[in-house]
Order: C-alpha cells, then sequence, then structure tokens
C-alpha cells in the first residue's frame, strides 16, 4: 500500500507527459490553426459576379457539385505564386468547379490581373467589402477550400497551394 | 405692464417644452448606441488572427480593424457580448478567443490543475497524518 501510494504521482506525472508530448508531436502550426467550418456545410452566400455585378452565384450553385473556392487578391504577392497551379487542376479534374472570390480588391485591379495572368476560374466573385470572406472565416491570403457534394467544407488550407500540397492533399480528395 | 408677465409665463413654457424635447433625444437612441468600453472590452478578449500575440483591440492590423467594425456594428444592432463572441467563433474558430471557452473538450484545461491540486493536498494531508 505505502509502495502504491508513492508512485502514484509519478504515474500522474508520467500521464500528462504522454499527454503533452503527444500534441507536440501532432506539429501543430499556430500560424495556421484550423478552419472552424471544416465539416460544416458552406456559410450561406450570394457573391456578385466581378464581370457583371448584376450576376450572382448562391448556394443552389453549391449542390451537387464538387467545388473549389480560392480567396485571393491582385495585391497578394503569395496569390500570383499560386495562380498557375489552378490551370493544372482544370486541366487534371475538368469536372471541378472553381471558384475564386476577389477579395477587398479594386475592380479594376482585379480585372487587369485576371487579364493579364489569365483566368483559371469558372466563377470570379467579388467581395469588395471582405464579408463573403468573413462568412468563411478568411484571415489572410490566399486562402482555398474544398467543398464536396453535400455542400460541406471537407478541406482548407491557408497560405499559397504547391504542387505537393494540391498532390498530396487535394487530389485524394477530389477522387 | 401685463404684456411681459404674458411673455416670461410663455417663455417658461417653451423653455420647459424644449428641455424635455432634449432629454426625450438625448435618451432615444442610447439602446442601440456602443460605447468605446464596450468595444474595448470585447476586443480585448479576441485574439489577432495575423498577429497572434496581440489582441483586436490592441492590433493594427488590416484583420483586426474589420473585425473591430463588424464588433460595432453588431453593437448598434444590439447584440450582447455573448451573441458577438458566438459569432466569430462560429468562423474562426475557439482559438480567436484568448480564454478556453467552457465546453466539454476544455473541461481538463480548466479543471485538471485543481484536481492535481486536490490529489497533491490529500497526499500531504495522508503523509503529515502518517508521521
Amino acid at each position: 500500500m505505502k509502495k502504491i501510494v508513492l508512485i502514484i504521482p509519478f504515474i500522474l506525472t508520467l500521464i500528462i507527459s504522454s499527454f503533452l508530448l503527444f500534441y507536440l508531436l501532432q506539429n501543430k502550426d499556430p500560424k495556421k490553426p484550423p478552419s472552424a467550418l471544416l465539416n460544416e456545410d458552406v456559410p450561406k452566400i450570394k457573391i456578385p459576379d466581378l464581370f457583371d455585378e448584376k450576376k450572382f452565384l448562391t448556394n443552389i450553385e453549391f449542390n451537387d457539385k464538387l467545388i473549389l473556392v480560392n480567396f485571393f487578391a491582385s495585391w497578394c504577392a503569395p496569390c500570383k505564386v499560386e495562380h498557375p497551379l489552378f490551370f493544372k487542376i482544370k486541366k487534371d479534374h475538368p469536372n471541378l468547379f472553381i471558384i475564386g472570390v476577389d477579395y477587398k480588391d479594386p475592380k479594376n485591379d482585379a480585372l487587369d490581373y485576371l487579364k493579364k495572368d489569365g483566368n483559371p476560374y469558372d466563377f470570379v466573385g467579388y467581395d469588395k467589402q471582405g464579408l463573403i470572406g468573413l462568412e468563411f472565416g478568411v484571415f489572410g491570403l490566399p486562402e482555398t477550400f474544398l467543398i464536396n457534394k453535400k455542400g460541406k467544407i471537407i478541406y482548407k488550407h491557408l497560405g499559397p497551394l504547391d504542387k505537393k500540397i494540391i498532390e498530396n492533399d487535394i487530389y485524394p480528395l477530389l477522387n | 405692464m401685463i404684456f411681459i408677465p404674458y411673455l416670461t409665463e410663455n417663455f417658461l413654457k417653451y423653455f420647459l417644452f424644449l428641455l424635455i424635447c432634449f432629454f426625450i433625444f438625448l435618451f432615444s437612441g442610447s439602446t442601440n448606441a456602443y460605447s468605446e468600453k464596450d468595444l474595448k472590452k470585447i476586443s480585448s478578449k479576441l485574439r489577432c488572427m495575423t498577429c497572434q500575440n496581440q489582441s483586436i483591440y490592441d492590433s493594427d492590423a488590416d484583420f483586426s480593424k474589420d473585425i473591430k467594425k463588424i464588433i460595432v456594428q453588431k453593437l448598434e444592432s444590439g447584440h450582447t457580448e455573448q451573441e458577438i463572441i458566438k459569432f466569430l467563433v462560429q468562423r474562426y474558430g475557439e482559438y480567436i478567443v484568448f480564454e478556453p471557452q467552457m465546453n466539454i473538450k476544455n473541461y481538463f484545461l480548466w479543471f485538471f490543475p485543481f484536481v492535481i491540486l486536490a490529489i497533491s493536498l490529500i497526499f500531504l494531508i495522508f503523509r503529515i497524518k502518517k508521521n
């Protein structure tokens, strides 16, 4: 009995240390906190078209479609780095509906950017005030979300995409 | 001579009427007006997601400015502090709040130090009694 009582603090320390070690080994990056919307329904939104503000995209268009949503801006340097990759994604997965959301960007700058660098998106939304970004929990550009056919957000990436992320993280979800 | 008291009496009535109107105007909008104190109180509890060691209140980042605008809009439309924080947590996750929320996931964080303290005290008492 005496021995058991003496061992208890040691066992408790071991248990706590195991929890802490397990958490540390998960490689969580504090600059990239998990999305609160993962596995949740896509927010209810109505996005005006960058090229024609009288046209809108709503949640109805999201039904039964695999959708990639990319928040970008003409002033965002990392967005320009990842921009060519969306042409590759579109070529590899023609059934994927890719939405670009121009976030808090002067309209003319966005139009010039897409004219100069090309437009890989099936639809380009214009989020002048950042309200669409707020609904998605965007706090830095670029941010990319993948929405499944049931309208749930199944993946989020903060920062520019690269080939490794696309092939290891996104493509398996598309298949 | 009669004219002067008449003017004075009317002037007083008119002044009283203006005074009542003034107080009605003063308090009519106060239910939805936000105060800097409310903004500071709420935004100090929230983490700036781009400058993560700073609160929304202290940070000058664009993200923080946007969140402050949202807080002001929500306060002006009559939302409570809890509703505003819940709105932001739904979009940015619990990470946006400095203090861990009281829910099942965080019970370990909140209560485990007290559990350890209790066990240690019991152990200490046991040892003292034995000695």
